[in-house]
């Protein structure tokens, strides 16, 4: 790639930023999670590789398209890692944020061995009558699907940013993220707020997960880069803010798409993992002091 | 920053005295497992090489991760630092205890390089930045050009038979056990368990944090890749998805939490453990991994100090009532 092509690098741009934008909607119960229980889910990535095996076998059995699946998933997904919460990572609170921290990583290796298990180690994609459909804005071709893909997810995240601040449900966990304690006091029941909180992020990242896999194929293995993926998301976006997320999404997206289109397509997820650690050092404290609005 | 399973080990890390007894014990053993090969099968040693190593590693985290805090999920990257050094330097024809010293030093200077970004996250960020960069470096031996690649390179060294791997491995897990007990021994441990407990006041007290960690971190690194300079040597061929895997990440934080965190004993205990339980579903990999984390929930849940901190708890309390 000696010279710069103008159109390809517009497309490369804009296709990394609706892209970015639909992979948000795997990060924003992430963020959700590690703002109102403290815990860092190591087990994130597998709830959304999870998602998209659920759309997956849904279409192989009963025909279902994935995009008309993606309720299903995500009461699938919400059921699933509620009971987690409830009966696996609640009574380890007490013994502190690393024996969460560990629980979850725990959770994670149990998930990917028994994906391996059932579903086989063969990777697999989601299909629909548009996949390969493109859409032409004057010299630029977009995939139909990443723009069905950011409509949707930008749809959820502006939902879940209407549950969070306008709702007494919303109340109550923008409370018991700030101050457990004196939430409690004033008559929240911060423990099920952690739980729907969780809950919560389980339907969304299952959902996430079909979004993802509608563009990408995927392994029982995919777990840790979507987790890291969605990390540098919420990190770019700040922490606990839910419109920051997606935006930082689009950020990661157009980052990555530059990344693979200078320095090869394996280097997409090495760019944002860079970026990552980089961000996480030169500002620490932006993502440390949590953010007041959420 | 306070958490909880450092609060509830420090009850037993912090007077962890470390006098000629230990060494005594440790000259014992090493002397009962020096013989193994003389009387038992190629199986038997290939199961002690594993226990050894996996050992060796958990050991060799519970330096950074229970004594200084620093819980580490980028363990894979100092691991395959240790492996690609190995094949690369041996292949140039070096001498193989030489590759052996070449990759602790590159682990250190790694450590090094990447001190400045990790040192500043704490506690949750911290892991979640190692998780990152191992990942990061996975990625990067994958698609660069230097390193062959998926395909890997072939050492062309001999491949040593398994007493001499057995032996070998011996020689390192001894070594990491003397470097623990030293380590214990030493003004370090205790400015090591001064950070873990709450690094502000440990620096407040003039303890210099930074450096401390550093020089944890960094130990730590090195000695897990001496331990995969040997694997490379066992399997003749390095692959980043071997080298650089997850899987060794899990292994190593599997074996020392379940042996139990922050104690001298408890990483062997972890290991014996997990090799055994692996050889028992040898038949079933991917099981075998699931029912690995489901101990290691339960362990979390019910037994947050290990195996061995959970025994000595309990002989403690005998000792005191009785």
């Amino acid at each position: 790639m000696n010279s710069i092509d103008p159109v390809g690098l517009a497309n490369t741009v804009l296709g990394g930023a609706l892209l970015g934008g639909l992979i948000a909607l795997s990060a924003v119960g992430l963020s959700l999670v590690l703002g109102v229980m403290k815990l860092v889910n190591l087990m994130h990535g597998q709830i959304v590789v999870l998602g998209a095996y659920v759309a997956f076998y849904l279409a192989a059995f009963w025909g279902i398209s994935p995009l008309l699946a993606l309720p299903i998933v995500f009461v699938l997904g919400f059921a699933f890692t509620a009971p987690v919460q409830r009966f696996i990572l609640a009574p380890v609170a007490k013994h502190g944020e690393e024996a969460g921290l560990l629980t979850t990583f725990a959770l994670a290796i149990i998930l990917e061995n028994l994906f391996i298990r059932f579903f086989s180690g063969d990777s697999r994609s989601l299909d629909t009558a548009f996949s390969r459909e493109t859409l032409a804005i004057g010299p630029i071709n977009l995939p139909t699907i990443y723009l069905i893909g950011f409509a949707i997810s930008l749809t959820v995240c502006l939902a879940v940013w209407m549950l969070v601040t306008r709702t007494s449900f919303g109340r109550s966990l923008r409370a018991s993220s700030e101050d457990p304690i004196s939430a409690a006091i004033v008559g929240i029941h911060v423990s099920r707020v952690r739980w729907g909180t969780f809950a919560l992020n389980g339907g969304l990242a299952s959902m996430g997960g079909v979004l993802i896999a509608l563009c990408f194929s995927f392994t029982p293995s995919s777990g840790s880069e979507y987790l890291l993926t969605a990390f540098a998301i919420i990190v770019l976006g700040g922490l606990g803010n839910i419109m920051g997320t997606f935006v930082g999404g689009i950020a990661l997206g157009v980052i990555q798409s530059l990344g693979a289109y200078f320095m090869g397509d394996g280097y997409r997820t090495f760019v944002g993992l860079v970026m990552l650690i980089i961000l996480l050092a030169i500002a620490p404290n932006g993502i440390l002091k949590r953010r007041r609005s959420l | 920053m306070k958490n909880g399973i450092s609060i509830l080990l420090s009850r037993i890390a912090t007077p962890t005295r470390v006098g000629p007894r230990d060494f005594i014990v440790v000259a014992v053993l090493a002397a009962v497992a020096f013989a193994v090969p003389y009387f038992a099968g190629t199986y038997q040693q290939e199961v002690g090489f594993r226990i050894l190593q996996l050992g060796a590693l958990a050991a060799a985290w519970n330096i950074a991760a229970g004594y200084t805090g620093l819980v580490s999920l980028g363990s894979a990257a100092f691991f395959g630092i240790g492996v690609y050094t190995m094949a690369i330097a041996s292949n140039a024809g070096l001498p193989i205890a030489l590759c052996v010293l070449l990759a602790a030093v590159m682990a250190g200077l790694f450590a090094l390089i990447v001190s400045p970004a990790l040192f500043r996250l704490r506690g949750l960020y911290f892991t979640v930045g190692t998780l990152a960069l191992a990942e990061a470096m996975r990625i990067f031996v994958v698609n660069s050009p230097w390193f062959g690649g998926q395909a890997g390179i072939f050492l062309t060294a001999r491949a040593p038979k398994a007493y001499d791997l057995y032996w070998i491995a011996l020689l390192i897990a001894v070594f990491v056990v003397v470097c623990v007990l030293l380590l214990l021994r030493s003004r370090w441990s205790y400015r090591m368990q001064a950070v873990r407990d709450d690094e502000d006041v440990a620096s407040q007290l003039g303890v210099r944090t930074y450096r401390t960690k550093l020089w944890a971190f960094g130990l730590s690194g090195a000695l897990i890749a001496i331990v995969g300079s040997i694997q490379a040597l066992n399997q003749g061929i390095v692959q980043p998805n071997g080298g650089f895997g997850m899987s060794w990440t899990i292994d190593i934080v599997s074996v020392a939490i379940i042996g139990g965190m922050g104690t001298k004993v408890g990483p062997w205990v972890g290991a014996v453990f997990i090799v055994l339980l692996g050889e028992f579903l040898i038949q079933f990999p991917e099981i075998h991994l699931a029912v690995v984390g489901v101990v290691l929930v339960l362990v979390i849940r019910f037994m947050p100090n290990g195996i061995w901190g959970t025994l000595t708890l309990a002989l403690q309390k005998n000792r005191n009532f009785s």
